[in-house]
């Protein structure tokens, strides 16, 4: 595999992988209540303190 | 070290808009904790309050309520707390009621509620700098005197001003434990307030407090009875003859607690209050025009409509400034990556491309979000929703629905979260089903690039706001039957009054709409920079993957006249067709060829389920890499006006003719497209059966819509 394949396939892989980890992490905040904030709407709820 | 836990616990309380989340982060400072109350999706936001002399105290913000008559999950908490029925949560020691200074006699109905209570309260009177400004002077030491010498302080919350003064009443109500006087009933009511503790104490061996005795001999939607474990067949006879009593005394037993309080509180307020030259007359005047049963609507749509052609007139100027700095990046970028061209693709195509197509649109983003605040801040929003809730009642909604629905124009997430107010379970879900019709300010972006790209360049600038102002409609208009339908038929609501405090005409203030489009605009700008340019690297990657090495040289063995330009395009389009997005948009195409969708169309359409303004970046991306050209709002736009369909019984004519943009527009406004919503549906309505219920009408909804303008349109109007 040359470099430049290598570098895409980091970026696009690192995008996916990011992309899936925040959505369940989002999943999870839902799951406790409130907004998980990842909306974008106005009503983000901070965590439990 | 342990930090000591605050003496006193300290609940604020009032009706809403009052300022008294204000006070509370004045009260509080950063010291705050928010969670959720046990068991309910109701937020619970406490902090620390310094009183003076030592003294702490921990402060909860309790959800804003008009009456202790609970009736919806808000109120249910603000009552539970007040009377520490709430599991881990201690009584509050002082109760701190914050009432509109400019409005003493409605709020103040709710301190005549709480004396009940029996707890030490203080009084704060907010929002002191506007009944300076309408020319109202309030004797504080009169009105506590009236009050049973609880402390009274006169603040404006916002503007910092008498903050001090609550602490420190905080501490003398603490002190002197001073309460409200309690209401005199006359004697038929009480009697049967007297008759009802003493049923309900023979049949479950616990008397209720003066204060329950009141909800249930007043209030038909209390859940009080079955909490208290009165048993319903004792219950409805002994309340109905209680009632009937206080009917011969001349009072509506469902009216009379209102009318006894508010006749008591007017003679508290005799000479508290004195009125200047106010705005009253001036505000009136206005609403006669702005309210009138049909100018009141007329004026609205055309209000609405002025405000999409500013923002589409003023929006031009700095989207060119826009676009250029796309082109400059890419033009600077491009050279710089030559000797890796998979990378460049991804750089100038996938990146720049997807994520420049996406904050094209943020000028018109920021002139909306002007005028929403210009129109919010000066009491006209409000008006609105009194001339919808005409609309509203007719289809069986609650007259509540209209803000969660409003909220849904900018985002469904929080128009679903402010149903918790809708008293009436059934209303409430109602409502849930068709906050998202509403449409959402992530269906902006597609609905200004079809109107930029195909109806202003034919038909004008007139017809481009008609049609934004009319995408804006269509979810409405589908709302209103389909929850005609749910209320009527399906979960049969019962019909509730509504009561809307219209607040006066005011100037807005520059700050405030400055600081809530900066934050839209943060917002805005943070989505491109995270997870629309996280998605725009993977739909690229779907659209540029498998590569086929030989595809130049069988284009070029196949046409070899075409010029090094039309070669590059030719090759990047049969790539793409072959890429995996585009064989699964080609699988999945003639789902959507009724709607007049082509497999790029259906791609984007496909990858914008979970958000949907992913489909700007995701054609963005489809048709810089398929076409050639260069990928921002502006070349888009002419990527798209020049495609064509290459297949089919329509090969050669042009895929966004009028009919596809308008199918397409439409599809959008109604479907459901975002994951966020639909989870946010299912907590809010207890599972996931409403949650899908909503998908798929919407969705199916969306479908059918789209093939319906699509083969009309495609018929009256064949050539456009």
């Amino acid at each position: 595999m040359n470099l430049d394949a290598a570098i895409v396939y980091l970026l696009v892989g690192g995008a996916a992988g990011w992309l899936g980890f925040r959505w369940a992490a989002a999943w999870r905040r839902r799951k406790d209540g409130g907004c998980a904030g990842d909306c974008g709407c106005s009503a983000k709820v901070g965590k439990k303190g | 070290m342990s930090v000591p836990a605050p003496a006193l616990a300290v609940a604020l309380v009032g009706n809403p808009n009052t300022g008294k989340s204000t006070l509370f982060n004045a009260l509080t400072g950063l010291r705050q904790r928010v969670g959720n109350y046990p068991g309910v999706t109701v937020a619970r936001k406490s902090g620390t309050c310094d009183c003076g002399d030592g003294l702490k105290v921990e402060l909860v913000d309790l959800p804003g309520l008009y009456s202790l008559a609970a009736a919806s999950p808000d109120e249910q908490v603000v009552t539970d707390a007040l009377v520490g029925q709430i599991a881990g949560e201690r009584p509050p020691d002082v109760v701190v009621l914050v009432v509109d200074a400019t409005n003493l006699l409605r709020n103040l109905f709710l301190a005549s509620q709480l004396a009940e209570l029996d707890r030490p309260v203080v009084l704060v009177l907010n929002q002191a700098d506007v009944a300076r400004e309408q020319g109202l002077r309030i004797d504080t030491a009169l009105l506590s005197a009236r009050l049973g010498g609880i402390p009274v302080a006169l603040v404006s919350a916002w503007k910092g001003e008498g903050v001090a003064d609550v602490r420190r009443a905080i501490a003398r109500a603490a002190r002197e434990q001073a309460r409200l006087p309690k209401v005199e009933w006359p004697a038929n009511i009480a009697a049967a307030l007297t008759e009802l503790t003493r049923a309900v104490a023979a049949e479950t061996g616990r008397a209720p407090t003066p204060a329950e005795a009141q909800r249930l001999l007043f209030d038909t939607s209390t859940a009080l009875p079955e909490r208290l474990g009165w048993s319903a067949e004792r219950r409805e006879p002994a309340i109905r003859a209680l009632r009937d009593q206080v009917r011969r005394s001349g009072f509506n037993p469902l009216a009379a607690e209102p009318l006894v309080h508010y006749a008591r509180l007017r003679k508290v307020l005799e000479g508290v209050v004195t009125e200047g030259l106010g705005k009253a007359g001036r505000t009136a005047a206005v609403d006669r025009l702005l309210l009138h049963r049909v100018l009141g609507p007329v004026l609205f749509a055309g209000i609405m409509l002025g405000m999409f052609a500013s923002v589409f007139w003023l929006a031009k100027f700095p989207m060119g400034w826009i676009q250029a700095g796309v082109d400059a990046l890419k033009a600077g970028v491009a050279p710089a990556l030559d000797a890796t061209p998979m990378l460049q693709s991804l750089v100038t195509d996938g990146a720049i491309g997807g994520v420049g197509a996406f904050l094209a649109f943020l000028p018109q983003i920021l002139i909306l979000f002007l005028f929403v605040g210009i129109l919010e801040d000066s009491g006209y929003m409000a008006r609105a929703a009194f001339i919808m809730d005409r609309l509203f009642s007719w289809c069986g909604l609650n007259g509540k629905s209209f803000v969660p629905m409003l909220s849904g124009f900018a985002c469904a997430i929080p128009g679903l979260l402010s149903t918790r107010t809708i008293e009436d379970p059934k209303a409430r879900l109602a409502t849930a089903f068709v906050v998202p019709f509403m449409s959402c300010s992530a269906r902006f972006p597609i609905y200004a690039l079809m109107c930029a790209a195909f109806i202003g360049p034919l038909y004008g600038p007139g017809w481009e706001s008609a049609v934004m102002v009319g995408m804006h409609c269509v979810g409405l208009l589908f709302a209103v039957p389909v929850a005609f339908v749910l209320t009527r038929f399906v979960l049969r609501v019962k019909p509730q009054p509504f009561v809307l405090e219209l607040p006066r005409y005011q100037m807005p203030k520059p700050r405030d709409v400055l600081w809530r489009m900066w934050q839209n605009a943060a917002e805005f700008v943070t989505k491109a920079g995270t997870v629309i340019f996280a998605i725009t690297l993977v739909v690229w990657a779907l659209c540029y993957f498998p590569r086929d090495p030989g595809a130049a040289e069988r284009v070029r063995a196949a046409q070899p006249t075409l010029s090094a330009e039309a070669l590059d395009a030719r090759v990047k389009a049969e790539a793409i067709e072959r890429s995996w997005m585009g064989r699964f948009g080609k699988s999945v195409q003639p789902v959507f060829d009724p709607c007049g969708f082509d497999w790029k169309i259906t791609v984007g359409v496909l990858a914008s389920f979970p958000a949907r303004e992913v489909i700007v970046s995701t054609l963005g991306v489809t048709y810089s890499l398929g076409e050639g050209a260069k990928a921002d709002s502006e070349h888009l736009r002419k990527a798209m006006q020049e495609a064509r369909w290459t297949e089919g019984p329509r090969a050669g004519g042009r895929i966004f003719t009028l009919a596809a943009v308008l199918a397409l527009m439409v599809f959008f406004a109604l479907c459901s497209q975002c994951g966020p919503t639909i989870v946010t549906l299912a907590r809010e309505t207890g599972g996931w059966r409403w949650a899908a219920a909503s998908f798929l009408t919407m969705t199916a909804l969306a479908w059918l819509a789209a093939t319906v303008v699509y083969q009309v349109v495609s018929r009256l109007a064949p050539l456009a």
